[in-house]
């Protein structure tokens, strides 16, 4: 049942369109990350369905009620702002209960939820405290705990972790993957830029450009299966290496500097060919697929990554073991193995191809 | 002698003692500041300690302190020039006033700061156009406007004619500092449930207590001491009368009673002046709030 459904939502502040038509179906209780560049509509699709936008376009539905004319706070939606919006005067424990105060709940009501929704978090001991005494990640949780005391259908949460400093963020993001278990039947649909919150947190993931959906699907499916050249270039670090190639005959695709890779199929309309740092194996030089002079070397502990400068001046980025220590400046060759994705000269994903083993 | 050679060579640097120390230049800053505020102050001195002295005395020009006080001006001051009466007419009108403007103008402020409607631009024109018009030119229609509302010979009418002298700069005040809040906290009202007027009244409201105090230090300053304004509309009825129309009434067609007069201002400046020493804090942050605003 879907919890709630984009049905050709568009959206645009005057002249300038931003959203062009979005179909999304959110099952009740999914976690669902809408990921893409910068600029690329995000906040303004869930503001739209927030309600905090009007929605120039198309339908908005949760629980199969069109919600488009309805007021914000009544479409049982909840949002937590990448700002937190605390409202400074008022203690926690007022700005958690303000809503439900507001709307005539009985006073034992509110004390309930607010103190409810204060165990979830751990910031019973805050409850008495001003926002401004309390640290980036503590104000984080109050601004979530505004939205539990709510009790809504649909948590809409905007970058909520792009102020906390990066080791407070990655225990932050289990908190929210840990607190969408606990609330149980609660559909979540959660903005991020950074595609690893949205493959670590997301039961189903968006990607998103430019007002656009490039691909739906489940967390892993466009890291393992990109429909196409933005997505297999957005999702995942470090980029895929992305490397243009002319068909030859027999499924032979050749790059740029005359080697050539064989193929098990029709490759004749193949123009890119991508792959992953860690799909790439050494080979020696002469009878490798690609050759290059290693420019820089990542050591990151577990891992180096070796850029390699080919023989037509792009720079393909290759996962070595830790403690490789690949010196700079020599010649290497690899192999593509495991995993290779081809696209045609539109950018669209080809399906069924594969690197012949040799 | 290297050394004295690196030095030459670095002349640049080197280390010239002061002519005079931070401590002497303290000392002659404060002397000459003090020597400014006797300056200041002297009028105001002078008028209190007028008020302690008789008509003659106050001639025979016998220095700032009296050599015979007397507490005569006082009695006839509160007593005979109805200065107890018109003291109570003035806290009426300010404590009105400042009440009407500051809730007006907080209104005002927040909807032209923070909506966009049609005819924004105009009524912001408008407003700072008003501010070009001196005082007196307005004072007649007003006093006919008031007229017109039955209020020409009462205090309501003096009230709210008082609200009129800076609300224009009280509602650009206030609509700067409201544009400038994040509208995630409106957005999150919204969210909550808050409708437009409570989000005003809980959320915005209690944010722009800067502006608030300012507002409310201003306009107390200005309501108790304006002065044309309420002569021309209590001109007709003298039991109406504000403290400062009220000393200007020493003032006979041929006989001045100083003594009274001083007295009268007296009681006047000494309620500012307490409000000032209670709540200096606020009048400071008031108008710092201001400038900041
Ligand atoms: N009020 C507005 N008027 C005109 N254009 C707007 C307005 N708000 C947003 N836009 C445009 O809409 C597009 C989408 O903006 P949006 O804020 O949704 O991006 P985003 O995906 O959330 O980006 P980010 O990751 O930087 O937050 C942008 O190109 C932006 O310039
Ligand atoms: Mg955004």
């Amino acid at each position: 049942m879907p919890g709630l459904s984009l049905k050709g939502v568009t959206k645009a502040y005057g002249a300038t369109k931003v959203i062009h038509g979005v179909d999304i179906e959110i099952d009740k209780g999914e976690f669902c990350v809408f990921v893409g560049p910068s600029g690329c509509g995000k906040s303004t699709l869930l503001r739209m369905i927030a309600g905090l936008e009007e929605i120039s376009g198309g339908d908005v539905f949760i629980n199969d009620h069109r919600v488009n004319e309805v007021d914000p706070s009544h479409r049982g939606v909840a949002m937590v702002f990448q700002t937190y919006a605390l409202y400074p005067h008022m203690s926690v424990e007022q700005n958690m209960g303000f809503g439900l105060r507001m709307n005539g709940r009985p006073k034992a009501e509110v004390a309930k939820r607010v103190e409810d929704a204060a165990k979830i978090l751990q910031i019973e001991e805050l409850l008495d405290r001003k926002p401004r005494q309390l640290s980036g990640g503590q104000r984080q949780r109050v601004a979530i705990g505004r939205a539990i005391v709510r009790d809504p259908q649909v948590f809409l949460f905007d970058e909520p972790l792009s102020n906390l400093d990066a080791e407070l963020r990655v225990a932050t993001r289990l908190e929210i993957a840990k607190l969408h278990r606990q609330l149980g039947g609660a559909t979540m649909i959660y903005v991020t830029h950074d595609q690893v919150e949205a493959m670590t947190l997301a039961t189903k993931i968006v990607v998103l450009r430019k007002g656009i959906v490039e691909q739906v699907g489940a967390p892993m499916e466009p890291y393992s299966n990109p429909a196409n050249l933005f997505v297999a270039g957005f999702i995942g670090s470090p980029k895929m290496n992305l490397i243009d190639v002319t068909p030859g005959a027999g499924g032979a695709l050749q790059f740029k500097d005359g080697r050539s890779l064989t193929t098990s199929g029709d490759a004749h309309n193949v123009a890119t060919v991508g792959v992953r740092a860690d799909q790439l194996r050494s080979a020696p030089v002469e009878s490798a697929a690609l050759t290059g002079e290693v420019s820089v070397v990542e050591r990151l502990g577990d891992a180096e990554f070796v850029y390699v400068r080919t023989g037509w001046g792009q720079e393909i980025v290759v996962r070595f073991e830790g403690g490789t220590d690949t010196p700079v400046g020599s010649t290497v060759g690899f192999d593509l193995s495991g995993r290779t994705h081809f696209f045609d000269a539109g950018g669209v994903a080809i399906k069924g191809l594969a690197v012949a083993s040799s | 002698m290297a050394l004295e050679a690196a030095s030459s060579a670095a002349s640049e640097y080197v280390i010239r003692q002061p002519l005079i120390t931070p401590r002497v230049r303290r000392w002659i800053v404060s002397a000459l500041l003090a020597a400014v505020c006797c300056i200041w102050i002297y009028p105001l001195v002078w008028m209190v300690s007028a008020s302690f002295k008789t008509n003659a005395a106050i001639f025979a020009s016998e220095g700032l302190i009296p050599s015979q006080p007397v507490f005569d001006n006082y009695l006839r001051a509160w007593n005979e020039a109805n200065i107890g009466a018109y003291f109570f007419n003035t806290l009426f009108v300010t404590v009105g006033s400042v009440l009407l403007v500051t809730i007006a103008t907080a209104m005002m402020g927040y909807v032209l700061g923070r909506r966009k409607f049609l005819g924004r631009g105009f009524i912001f024109g408008l407003l700072v156009f008003t501010m070009f018009v001196p005082q007196g030119y307005t004072i007649i229609p007003v006093f006919e406007l008031l007229s017109m509302l039955g209020l020409g010979q009462s205090l309501w009418g003096v009230m709210l004619a008082t609200t009129g002298g800076s609300f224009v700069i009280f509602v650009l005040l206030f609509a700067g500092y409201f544009s400038q809040m994040p509208d995630e906290l409106e957005e999150a009202a919204k969210m909550d449930g808050v409708g437009f007027v409570r989000t005003f009244w809980y959320v915005m409201l209690p944010l722009s207590k800067p502006i608030i105090v300012t507002v409310i230090v201003m306009q107390t300053l200005y309501a108790w001491n304006d002065f044309l304004l309420p002569l021309v509309v209590t001109l007709a009825n003298p039991a109406i009368r504000t403290l400062s129309v009220g000393v200007y009434a020493f003032k006979g067609e041929n006989f001045v009673d100083w003594g009274g007069m001083t007295a009268a201002s007296t009681i006047t400046i000494v309620p500012v002046v307490v409000l000032f020493l209670f709540l200096q804090r606020y009048f400071i942050d008031g108008l710092a709030g201001a400038v900041k605003g």
